[in-house]
């Protein structure tokens, strides 16, 4: 099923850092219309200063160590039905609290592993004021330094086996899940699929339900409230879901070519879809970064949303194992809690005054503290793992 | 009309019309180096009434600005430097893997666009494309006045037929089209003969396109697409035309007959005709159209729609929304912009057999033009506006991308029929204006017919 872990640096080739380079140097820019804002998409002045600082000063080597001392790195392979092995790599690191609770975290796109890492001291801080956690943080299949699949029809059901068989191999053979954007999508198969024996609870800051049915009027009244945020990204935002969904090959040319290009097209949502962070341009270059030097390129991680629209459509069954849901404000779908309530076993709610999609990102400290209080002592989901509660 | 105002040197002005002959008067001015301050008379209905030395002046002062310059011949002549950057781009190309047996499923197909970028790189002699395009296509270039946005220098071909009363021709580009597209039907609608008529053919780089400037502020809709095009025919003493588009071709002449038709615009012809299907509004037609089963073309034309709706308007959701984000890569990465166009390039079209230079010719034309195409707001794919009164023209091409509700005319043929089916697409334009149809000599003293 899998082979033994490998411990993973980042080292990226000199050579990629030399053609990135000089395809900087050779950058050329659109024009843009006057006092164009963000209206038209990611504004030209910021996209000039940042790949000024990208050609210039930004100094890839300095973060690149930092990561690798920061989060503990490893590969292995897992094999997965019908598409053979796929290296995975992932960030691995343990509690001091012998009993913390088995995590994995799960990210999205644009995100990566690196959105664990401010999370990763927090969750593994042991005490025994509150539970902690063993953290696993895997790089999907297409992204970060994990292989991407080589043949078509990689759907949610294989991430979700990827993740899962990860834990597996951990030794874990019993664990919890923390996930947003795609990650919550994954999570949710898992528990599907896995939960109750393997998959224990799931906690997710991408709260996602089906809309109520026209039968109930009381919902069916939420529904004409939705707010404006969630029509915006429906309406506004969403063209970048809709050309990776259909002709993802056809934007990865531009994306795997232009180091400028995949900068404006993920820098746009670091901005858009956040409550106000605020971003260094060393934080955004190493975002971006990460993604021109992934191991498969930033084109193979586009493909999730073709091979997962069918499963966009059909979300399949409701999990029944314990959930844990972290509502931010500036989230891009922003549905009625009372949904989610209804069609899943929610053990655990938190509605916060600020923050947005990334909120490992913007709210690490808040993000971890629901956690801890979803499998805190006299929660429904306390101990939820056997023999597992997390403190000390 | 011409302006109450007469000739003021050699510039003339005209008020701004719009639709059933209301003068209104435009909100917002700009100013040119040469600026004419003018006094006049509003009437009750926002109308200019005609000016009077005598009479006082009241209500409104503002600036009028000259309408266009005169025109400049125009070659193509890319600077070296931008042959160079192009290729020291393509030296440095990265590309992204496949899926396997990817074939067209995930967009446009590696194995091509690295063939057609090996081209591009080492074979493809842009020069020599140059120079044809200058020797085959007559072009020029004009400032044109555009209300609220100042002066736009817009290129365009322009060919008279030997037939000294051709029928003036407006053709009208879209997305990613350009001025190319006249260049095969061009010597075909200027033929002068007397079994057909003939056409004087413009064909003008939308701003923003091809060797156009493009506009510098916000707000740049369909009335000022329309406008410009509308004003370039009169700049070059058509006062009366008729035009042909596809793409957003097709609803900028909708939106010029719509305001300019009768009077100057006096019949249209597109190859992209899109219409809502009858609504319960017209019960005859919608019992017809409920009751009339499908015929095997129509059902495929739905298809074919529902296929564009769902699985090839990515380009369009992004384009409308957040075209700066996209301007990026399209401006900096020339196998971005080639892989963008090339995957529409071939499935708007039905199995059209483009030659490697063809497409290189098309993509290098949008990569050398002033400036990245800017694309259209969708709220513009909404706002049909009012039907257009005059007599109007379709060809129907079944592999093009949205429904027919109606009868196909052609057997093949899709999106691009000017490069496709030139023969047809000027046969039916022919067809259009030819003795006996109603639309013949629709411009006065302008049969076409030698």
């Amino acid at each position: 099923m899998s082979s033994s872990e490998s411990p993973f640096q980042i080292n990226v080739p000199e050579e990629k850092l030399t053609t990135l380079h000089a395809k900087l140097e050779l950058a050329t820019f659109p024009d843009e219309l006057e006092d164009a804002g963000w209206k038209y998409g990611a504004p030209l002045a910021d996209i000039k200063r940042l790949t000024e600082r990208w050609r210039n000063e930004y100094d890839w080597r300095k973060h690149e160590k930092e990561l690798n001392q920061e989060l503990p790195m490893f590969t292995r392979d897992i094999d997965v039905d019908g598409f053979g092995p796929l290296n995975i790599h992932y960030v691995h690191k343990k509690s001091e609290a012998v009993d913390a609770i088995p995590l994995l975290f799960c990210h999205g796109w644009p995100g990566s592993f690196l959105e664990v890492r401010k999370i990763l001291p927090l969750l593994t801080a042991s005490s025994p004021e509150h539970p902690s956690f063993h953290v696993v943080a895997l790089s999907l299949p297409g992204f970060g330094f994990s292989e991407a699949p080589h043949t078509q029809g990689f759907a949610l059901n294989q991430y979700a086996e990827v993740a899962h068989k990860l834990m597996l191999a951990l030794g874990y053979n019993e664990y919890v899940t923390q996930g947003g954007d795609w990650g919550c999508i994954i999570t949710r198969r898992m528990a599907s699929v896995y939960g109750g024996r393997h998959h224990k609870a799931w906690h997710t800051n991408f709260p996602v339900a089906e809309s109520p049915s026209w039968k109930s009027p009381l919902s069916f009244l939420s529904f004409l409230l939705t707010p404006l945020r969630t029509v915006w990204f429906h309406t506004k935002g969403h063209g970048y879901f809709n050309e990776q969904s259909t002709q993802p090959q056809t934007l990865g040319y531009s994306l795997a070519d232009s180091p400028v290009g995949l900068l404006a097209w993920i820098y746009e949502k670091l901005v858009v879809w956040t409550d106000n962070y605020q971003w260094s341009d060393d934080e955004v270059l190493t975002w971006i970064s990460l993604y021109w030097f992934s191991r498969a390129g930033p084109a193979a991680s586009l493909r999730i949303y073709f091979e997962l629209a069918d499963d966009c459509e059909d979300l399949g069954p409701n999990p029944t194992i314990p959930m844990g849901a972290s509502y931010f404000p500036r989230e891009l779908i922003v549905l009625p809690a009372a949904w989610l309530r209804r069609l899943n076993n929610v053990i655990f709610e938190s509605h916060h005054k600020s923050g947005g999609h990334f909120a490992a990102i913007e709210r690490p400290e808040e993000l971890v503290q629901d956690v801890r209080k979803m499998f805190a002592k006299g929660s429904p989901a306390f101990a939820i793992v056997p023999g597992r509660s997390g403190y000390t």
